[in-house]
């Protein structure tokens, strides 16, 4: 196992920059999530580690010894790939075995290694198919088998779950997850999907346009975004960003759009005229139907669009001062569309957004 | 409404659904030039033939077994097969090897492989020619060359010397047809999946474990495609032993179709040459029937 630093890297294609000065640090036996929109240069990030891209400038360091110029067959890592890349000719069995094979491991080791993968796979019925007599989870599950009997020092994932159905992606995150945590192998995880980094990742990177945005724990990043774009890009539903404008009212200064007044917390350095992107998560809302609010602690006003329930919790989409947004209550609330409602925000749930620069205030 | 328009525009059996018409072209084709000309033949093969005097009798196995007597014959097969083989390899694994080298992005290698293409337009007797050049003994720039790298005598001309002829008539063949042998490489290479690859040289493969363990192994079914086509090509092979060695010295480079050749235009024994012939297409669906067996080859 090894830590895999990244320093200063930088990659070109010709002209064109996709990475820019990246800094990253990955601990020994830590689950990382590059995450990020496609084209953010998350994958190209993975197979530099890997070394199937070479680095234009900067550098990778595993466990502090520099790698940019070595070999990937010399890199002791494991990678699945988004389409398995399987060998097409050879049967399961000898996909999983072919590392070995290379590296002339004798043939008892091999079937002991290739067995235990398969046991904890679930392969045992499939050693002798070919590839294209299995379907796409257990074609996954293969190319995560050739992985795992290689004892590598880091494992590299880009977007393996990308071309399975929901049920099976569901069910393959938590058996990876399982599998990190039986294994402790530093694993660094390309996806575009901000379900799959929140569950397994021990850190979430995100990347936009070669940048990284931010990173820390999955919490962390979901509770305090840096900016706008992390902000939308974590959370299902997104976290509602209503475009408004400081201004004061009765003394308190308030997040106006048009006559709607938002309520804000106090503790900011806001200007009067200043404008702000006001964002709050669906759940951070108190949502209290028209009939009832009379006399209780006063909201803003909302229409509701759309309603739908999940089972556990109603999505309610609403339209609030020609904004749309979308609030999530647990409580059985009967609402139709066209109903007005109305809607308090959790103060301390608020995340404040210059209009200017988008970042956090 | 459209569907009556075209109606009204072509005539009706070239809108019919039904087969025949759409096979009646192609199959016509056959059977007046190949069909044809093999029954022909195989008529012709049962008569036996004086050829002073140009009377003929009807002795459906006196060719046949003239033919299994003839030792010119087992020398000419013994030829097909030895000139067939080693063109082939050569081929082959020029073919491959070049293929892998012009694999690539890179600038100029359109280029490149395009060019490849040229000695393929030349006429195969236009190439006969100009290897007849190349190998002269006095102005030859081969032979001048084997001469000063003391590969060869002057004393023994390439093509006049009975162990290096059917060499000479080789290259000749290698020359032309290695370009088709890297067309068919190169399409089957630059069609191969990247990502196993990739994911062998991450399971610790070299260049030469990926090539032999991936490449190999799915080319395989293109390289027996292009084994079969240049191999049935090169057993008929007539054009540069006519032009360059007429069959000889002696009868060093007389192959199967050159035999029949000679039977045919010098001893005008057409029967016997038509047996020749036949005996010719014979070996050649049996031994492509076998190879197309053993190695699963799928058009």
């Amino acid at each position: 196992m090894a830590s895999v630093k990244i320093s200063r890297l930088d990659k070109a294609y010709g002209k064109v920059k996709v990475l820019h000065q990246l800094d990253l640090e990955v601990d020994d036996g830590k689950f990382v999530v590059l995450l990020g929109p496609s084209g953010c240069g998350k994958s190209t990030l993975l197979r530099m580690v890997a070394g199937l891209e070479s680095v234009t400038g900067g550098d990778i360091l595993f466990d502090d010894k520099r790698v940019n110029d070595v070999h990937a067959k010399d890199r002791n890592i494991a990678m699945v790939f988004q389409n398995y890349a399987l060998y097409a000719h050879m049967t399961v069995r000898k996909n999983m075995a072919f590392s070995m094979r290379l590296n002339k491991t004798d043939k008892k080791t091999m079937d002991e290694k290739v067995n235990w993968a398969s046991s904890i796979l679930g392969l045992d019925d499939l050693l002798d198919r070919l590839p294209k007599e299995l379907s796409g989870g257990q074609r996954q599950r293969v190319a995560m088998g050739r992985a795992i009997v290689r004892d590598p020092d880091v494992f590299l994932f880009d977007e393996p779950l990308s071309n399975l159905d929901a049920k099976l992606r569901v069910q393959m995150r938590t058996e990876i997850k399982d599998l990190h945590q039986r294994l402790q192998t530093t694993t660094i995880y390309v996806t575009h999907d901000q379900i799959e980094a929140m569950t397994m990742a021990d850190e979430v990177v995100v990347m936009r346009g070669g940048y990284i945005e931010q990173s820390g724990t999955p919490m962390d990043i979901y509770d305090n975004p840096n900016n706008l774009f992390v902000a939308q890009f974590i959370g299902s539903p997104t976290m509602n960003t209503l475009e408004c404008q400081v201004a004061e009212h009765n003394g308190v200064k308030v997040a106006a759009i048009e006559d709607t007044m938002l309520p804000l917390p106090g503790d900011r350095n806001l200007q009067v005229g200043q404008k702000i992107f006001y964002g709050i998560r669906p759940e951070h809302f108190q949502i209290t139907p028209q009939s009832v609010s009379a006399g209780s602690q006063p909201g803003v006003a909302g229409v509701v669009r759309v309603v739908e329930p999940t089972g556990p919790e109603i999505h309610v989409y609403l339209t609030l001062a020609g904004q749309d947004l979308c609030a999530i209550t647990r409580d059985r609330l009967e609402l139709r569309p066209g109903d007005n409602i109305q809607l308090q925000p959790d103060l301390a749930h608020v995340h404040l957004f210059d209009g200017e620069s988008k970042n956090a205030i | 409404m459209r569907d009556q328009s075209k109606r009204s525009l072509l005539p009706r059996w070239l809108t019919s659904e039904h087969p025949l018409p759409w096979l009646f072209p192609v199959t016509s084709l056959l059977i007046v030039f190949g069909l044809y000309p093999v029954l022909y033949s195989l008529w012709l093969s049962f008569f036996k033939r004086n050829p002073a005097t140009r009377k003929e009798k009807f002795m459906p196995s006196w060719n046949w077994e003239k033919l299994l007597a003839d030792e010119r014959v087992w020398d000419a097969v013994q030829i097909t097969f030895t000139y067939t083989l080693l063109a082939l390899s050569i081929q082959l694994i020029l073919g491959l090897a070049i293929a892998l080298l012009l694999d690539t992005d890179k600038r100029g290698f359109g280029v490149m492989r395009a060019l490849m293409t040229l000695p393929l337009v030349v006429p195969p007797a236009v190439t006969g020619m100009m290897f007849l050049l190349m190998y002269d003994s006095s102005f030859g720039v081969i032979s001048n060359s084997l001469y000063a790298l003391n590969l060869l005598s002057p004393t023994a001309p390439i093509l006049g010397t009975g162990s290096t002829a059917l060499w000479g008539v080789i290259v000749a063949d290698v020359w032309q047809w290695t370009p088709f042998m890297v067309l068919i490489m190169l399409a089957g290479l630059r069609a191969l999946p990247r990502e196993p690859f990739e994911a062998a040289s991450i399971d610790g493969a070299s260049s030469l474990q990926s090539f032999v363990f991936l490449t190999l192994p799915m080319m395989s079914k293109i390289i027996a495609l292009a084994v079969l086509i240049r191999g049935i090509d090169l057993f008929r092979i007539f054009d540069y032993v006519k032009v360059m060695t007429d069959s000889g010295p002696g009868t060093a480079t007389e192959t199967l179709t050159a035999y029949a050749g000679t039977v045919y235009f010098k001893s005008a024994n057409f029967s016997y040459a038509s047996t020749v012939a036949l005996a010719t297409l014979i070996l050649v669906l049996v031994t492509s029937s076998i190879f197309i067996k053993v190695f699963k080859v799928r058009f």
